[in-house]
């Protein structure tokens, strides 16, 4: 027996559990951390189990969408108001694993996870989206942007919970989009971009722009969205995005080929994003 | 034989209801009273000399039942060359090298045993490549052969050679000529099923292992040999093939894993177990070679070949398989593809400190059908020809000797290559964006198709056992790891005896019960179970019509008793009939001129009742026979001789987009066309075709064993991507030119292997008609591409 | 410590006890000894060990048996009818010839299963997208389209 599994009831009891069991992790859909478990690349004593937790699966899209950690990926996807109001976010976990990976994976794992190449994390950066933290009992939220620290790294301290995502509600006549690039079509990324615009006109108003698996973390890219304009097909976002990133060399791609790639994929998301403003759908 | 009713039709396959119920029995799923679980320590240097090893940590794991060292266990020698030992004793070659191995009672305790067990090393100089390993000074990998005579290079003492013509000659006379050197890296086979074993002995000493393996009687031989080794001398091994998960040549030679499963469950006295899972599967089992392949080739002012240089260079790794032996059948297309008047070809393999290699799918011909191929393109392009004319102008006919001395009595090269033409000139629609070009290409193959003789033996035995009912149960020795082989069987005897298929079983191949049978390869399976299966049930329907010279007047009164009488009985005096007036057919047994009267119609089981019963001369029916081709062993010093019975030909065609932004490659239809003689069951066949172009398409665009310093860097699906079906959401489209080869059963050729052999080139040709960049090193990934793109644009 | 789990496995109530690093995949194969569930990887990647549970396809090999409590799996072996008799998309795969080594097919069949469930009316290409998580080496995934089609169009017209 490596370790012994736990199922708390609640919140509170998860928390107290985390603080009284030596070399404990939370595990919820369990898609990444039983494959390091399974390869010895983590060894720990108690998994405390968050599924029996209500609350962590409910998606609210009442105003802000509120989206639970716990919700799984397949529930998110299929979820109305995330496929109309956050396309984006829909196509990157359209995109994410097999659909068992889904059935089993979480929203807040895949972010809890911090792989650098994490799909949803591009769009939730194109979307504002800050994260909810149960610390005892206490809650505390700060923007994904400072959750995600760097691989396998976030801000989460010993024995605090990431219980939601919260996104605001994009404004009207806002288009988003997500690509990503693997090997083949079941491969962690090799570059992932997201993308969302607002036209006024020709004039573009307000430019997001992230990106994955080019860098520590998936990060925003300011000097991107600073340059962004329709007026050149994007051509100089796609520059500013390659100086902007910090992309790796290893058995996926070199890092020469992922600054290329993100280049494109930065004005093809730019673009589809535009084409889709106005609009409200997944497809493209 | 008589004639086919069932050959040629669909039909669903015997094994099929047990797969899908989740009834077959793998290696995963069998377990027996007592068993232990194996598990092996691998090596954590890829050359290195082993100071110590301590198992005392090891032996203390509640449930550990033996660990077991080099040192402490009688040397076992296996491989083509024999210079590989189960345990290693004094010196590692190669990561995966077998260091020491523990059989205890639970999966877990073996895992934690063997992490237990500590090794030193004092590593040791190390080559990667071929070029390293033959640079001068080099270290070497093997110090001394297995008969402890010293060795003084890295190449391998196997030699594989072809000479016709004259090719300074040939080159001077030569219009055009181009040369190029193209590369494949190492695969896996990446079989779902993963390798594993189950041995046991009986007190006597005698060894029965359960062995996922596509030799049984060269295995047995194998270990026969090891039970020597251990002292056991007159004893025998009984080899039992369980349901195969996928084996692709992972199963053409036998494993350090079996050797240390005997070695354990000897030193225990109990059954032991090891099946690999799927990290060791990918680091720890033998890949396909990776390759280096110059070709030159010239043709006249016409288009016609002139001549045709080949040299391969292997990277064989630490050990030798019997996949060494790939130049021999990459002879066959590097002499034999197309009419070529001068050849030369000459290969070399060469020993390295990375994991060694053995047999997968073609073996041997999807890399040199990659390199010759993609070369012909080159050599159109440069004679300003069309490449599909170049490659009609110059296909194989039927009758051709080739200069190999390959004897091609049934030959539709030129029809293959024909249809895959029409088939590339029906225009699609025009491409999604500024960006994306389209482009077509194609890549003609040969196969052998009639078994394929590197060994004394090509033969094949079969036993057909009838029983009192009309059953036929079938014995050979040949090995269904999903390709088809027991629906062809099944089809192919119940055609040549003339019984109905669902009266036709399988048995579960066993050395112990079936004949002998050299192996399953080479896509010679079916070819040999039906020509053995034809020779049988030649012999067993003339000893029933024999017999029924007997009986069968008795028979059709009783008939006539139980029916009743009609005048229509007087069109056939069925009181003089003779042996020569039967026939049997869906079995029954009736007079050739009267095959579907009831009165005259006797049921198989019945007649074989009637012999079994008999007062005089009692006899129960089973017949034997053994086919062996009429193919040579080629002379490989001088690399000429017949060595299959038939050959298979074919061509592929594709049409690619490719995206000049990103360099990505995607498929937009695939057109394969074959001859492989008469189709036996189109379903299965299809299968075939399919799952074989699906790996020619991992093969080309993004398969590859990547390694650092012999070190397998993506051991596992993560992060060694096979195809899954949104990979491959594409039309194919197959078709078959049915030519009735003399020597194959019902007119078959073996069609295993060739689907995937002219996949890559096709691709590499088509990105070269889309966008004008070549490609010569395999995995064409989007950078490579790219990098070809940008190298043109700034020519 | 050994955790007592409670759930229905095909249409059986099972009352068991699991050591609680034991997966989903080690509970049906090593202590209810029904092996028709395969091993491909134990990473998620191949989909070979797929079940469904509570409706939906998971990774056996991933899925903690301590969670199974309260849930409804059903496995292969749950799909056959009475007396052995293949279910309608074992059938459909029988004679559309969407098997060959075997390895990979109950996975694929479980996946297949819950797919039509959702979607009885798919097109190729989403049937396509369905598999992405269940590697097959041997067949190229054609006639596994082909069978999954035919099992549809079965479920609409029991004579197709």
């Amino acid at each position: 027996m490596r370790y012994s599994y736990h199922r708390p009831a609640s919140l509170d009891e998860a928390s107290d559990m985390a603080a009284a069991l030596p070399n404990a992790r939370f595990i919820q859909g369990g898609t990444d951390l039983m494959v390091r478990i399974g390869q010895g690349r983590e060894r720990p004593g108690h998994l405390i189990s968050l599924r029996r937790i209500g609350e962590l699966t409910t998606i609210d899209a009442n105003r802000e969408i509120r989206i639970g950690a716990g919700a799984t990926l397949s529930d998110t996807l299929a979820h109305p108001d995330i496929r109309r109001r956050l396309p984006a976010l829909a196509q990157s976990l359209a995109a994410l694993g097999s659909r068992q990976v889904r059935n089993m994976g979480t929203i807040g794992g895949n972010l809890c996870n911090a792989s650098p190449a994490a799909d949803t994390a591009p769009p939730l950066l194109v979307y504002d989206a800050r994260v909810e933290i149960r610390n005892g009992r206490a809650i505390r939220c700060l923007p994904l942007a400072e959750f995600l620290l760097g691989p396998g790294k976030t801000a989460l301290q010993a024995g605090e919970i990431l219980v939601a995502i919260v996104v605001p509600d994009p404004p009207e006549g806002t288009g988003s989009a997500f690509i990503r690039r693997g090997r083949v079509t079941m491969d962690l990324a090799i570059a992932s971009v997201a993308a969302s615009v607002r036209l006024n006109g020709g004039a573009s108003i307000a430019i997001r722009v992230a990106a994955g698996a080019v860098a520590p973390t998936p990060r925003r890219l300011t000097a991107a969205e600073a340059v962004a304009t329709p007026t050149d097909d994007w051509s100089r976002a796609a520059i500013a995005a390659r100086e902007q990133i910090e992309p790796i060399t290893d058995l996926r791609a070199s890092a020469e080929y992922r600054r290329h790639l993100t280049g494109i994929l930065v004005r093809r998301a730019l673009t589809m994003a535009a084409a889709a403003s106005g609009q409200w759908s997944i497809d493209r | 034989m008589t004639r086919s009713r069932h050959v040629g039709t669909e039909r669903p396959r015997p094994d099929a209801a047990d797969k899908l119920a989740g009834k077959a029995h793998y290696i995963h799923d069998i377990a027996v009273q007592g068993m232990l679980y194996g598990r092996i320590r691998f090596s954590d240097h890829a050359h290195a000399r082993i100071a110590r090893i301590d198992t005392s940590l090891a032996e203390s794991v509640p449930g550990v039942r033996a660990v077991i060292t080099g040192q402490t266990t009688p040397e076992i020698r296996f491989g083509l060359l024999r210079d590989n030992v189960a345990l290693k004793k004094d010196r590692v070659r190669q990561f995966r090298d077998e260091v020491a191995a523990v059989a205890a009672t639970s999966p877990e305790a073996a895992a934690r045993a063997v992490e237990l067990i500590e090794v030193e090393y004092e590593p040791l100089p190390a080559v990667f490549t071929p070029d390293e390993a033959l640079a001068e000074g080099a270290a070497l990998v093997h110090e001394t052969d297995h008969a402890g005579r010293s060795r003084s290079s890295n190449l391998l003492p196997l030699s594989c050679r072809h000479l016709t013509g004259d090719i300074a000659a040939a080159t001077a006379a030569s219009r055009y000529i181009v040369e190029g050197t193209y590369t494949v890296p190492r695969i896996q086979q990446a079989c779902m099923g993963t390798s594993g074993c189950l041995a046991e002995f009986s007190p006597e000493g005698n060894l029965t292992i359960t062995a996922k393996t596509q030799i049984p009687f060269l295995a047995q031989r194998d270990f026969n040999r090891a039970l020597e080794a251990l002292g056991l001398t007159n004893r025998n091994s009984r080899v039992i093939v369980p349901a195969i998960g996928g084996a692709f040549g992972t199963g053409l030679d036998t494993h350090a894993y079996e050797f240390i499963a005997i070695l354990l469950a000897w030193k225990t006295g109990r059954p032991v177990k090891i099946v690999y899972d799927r990290r060791e599967e990918f680091s720890c089992l033998s890949p396909r070679q990776e390759a280096r392949i110059r070709v030159c080739q010239g043709c006249d002012d016409r288009g016609r070949l002139t001549f045709r240089d080949v040299e391969v260079i292997q990277d064989n790794g630490a050990y030798t398989s019997w996949g060494a032996t790939y130049p021999n059948v990459m002879l066959v297309t590097a002499t034999s593809l197309y009419r070529v008047p001068a050849v030369r070809f000459d290969s070399r393999i060469v020993y390295t400190n990375n994991t060694y290699c053995q047999a997968m799918r073609g073996y041997g011909n999807p890399e040199v059908t990659w390199a010759i191929e993609s070369n012909l393109d080159e050599l159109a392009a440069a004679a300003g020809m069309d490449p599909i004319a170049m490659r009609l102008l110059n296909a194989n006919e039927p009758g051709d000797l080739s200069p190999m001395g390959l004897k091609f009595d049934s030959c539709a090269l030129r029809e293959c290559l024909d249809a895959v033409a029409t088939s590339l000139r029906t225009s699609s629609s025009p491409p999604a964006g500024q960006t994306r070009v389209r482009g077509t290409g194609m890549a003609g193959l040969i196969n052998v198709g009639g078994g394929g003789k590197i060994y004394r033996s090509d033969g094949s035995g079969i036993i057909l056992k009838l029983d009192d009912y009309g059953n036929v149960n079938v014995a050979y020795g040949g090995v269904e790891m999903g390709q088809g082989l027991h629906s062809a069987l099944t089809i192919m005897v119940a055609d040549a005896l003339g019984v109905r298929p669902e009266r036709v079983f399988i048995n579960q191949t066993d050395t112990a019960t079936c004949p002998w049978d050299v192996g399953t390869h080479a896509s010679r399976g079916a070819f040999m179970a039906g020509n053995a299966a034809v020779l049988a049930a030649t012999k067993l329907r003339e000893r029933l019509f024999a017999l029924a010279e007997r009986v069968y007047a008795d028979e059709v009164e009783r008939n006539i008793a139980r029916i009743g009488q009609s005048e229509r009985i007087e069109a056939f005096d069925f009181r003089a009939a003779r042996a020569a007036d039967f026939d049997l057919r869906d079995g029954y047994l009736a007079p050739r001129q009267a095959p579907d009267e009831a009165w005259y119609r006797i049921e198989l089981g019945r007649l074989l009742r009637a012999a079994h019963f008999a007062e005089r001369d009692p006899a129960i029916f089973t017949e034997e026979a053994f086919y062996e081709p009429p193919t040579q062993l080629p002379d490989w010093e001088r690399g000429y001789g017949n060595m299959s019975a038939s050959y298979g030909f074919g061509a592929q065609g594709v049409e690619v987009e490719v995206d000049t932004e990103t360099g990505e490659v995607r498929i937009l239809r695939l057109v394969a066309v074959s001859d492989i003689g008469r189709v036996l069951n189109p379903a299965t066949l299809k299968g075939q075709m399919y799952g074989g172009i699906a790996q020619g398409v991992g093969y080309a665009l993004f398969e590859e064993v990547q390694t650092e310093r012999g070190r397998i860097l993506n051991p596992g699906f993560t992060d060694y991507k096979v195809a899954s079906a949104a990979d491959l959401d594409f039309p194919i489209e197959l078709r078959f030119v049915e030519t009735n080869d003399p020597h194959g059963p019902f007119g078959a050729k073996g069609a295993g292997e060739l689907a995937l052999a002219p996949t890559a080139p096709a691709i590499a040709n088509a990105i070269y008609n889309a966008v004008g960049v070549r490609v010569r090193d395999l995995p064409i990934t989007p950078e490579k591409v790219l990098r070809a793109l940008s190298e043109t644009s700034r020519r | 410590m050994r955790i007592p789990v409670r759930f229905e496995l095909n249409g059986h109530a099972v009352e068991v006890e699991v050591a609680p690093d034991r997966t989903l995949l080690d509970l049906l194969r090593d202590t209810m000894g029904e092996t028709g569930t395969k091993e491909g990887c134990r990473e998620g990647e191949c989909g070979a060990c797929t079940v469904v549970v509570d409706g939906r396809a998971v990774n056996s090999c991933l899925f903690p048996a301590p969670e199974i409590d309260g849930t409804r799996v059903l496995t292969i072996e749950g799909l056959s009818c009475d007396h052995g008799r293949l279910s309608r998309v074992q059938q459909a795969f029988l004679d559309a010839s969407g098997t060959q080594c075997g390895f990979c097919t109950p996975g694929m069949v479980m996946t297949a299963v819950a797919f039509l469930a959702e979607n009885p009316a798919p097109m190729d290409t989403e049937i396509r997208e369905a598999l992405t998580g269940n590697l097959c080496r041997c067949t190229g995934y054609v006639q596994i389209v082909e069978a999954i089609q035919l099992a549809a169009r079965r479920s609409r017209d029991p004579q197709a």
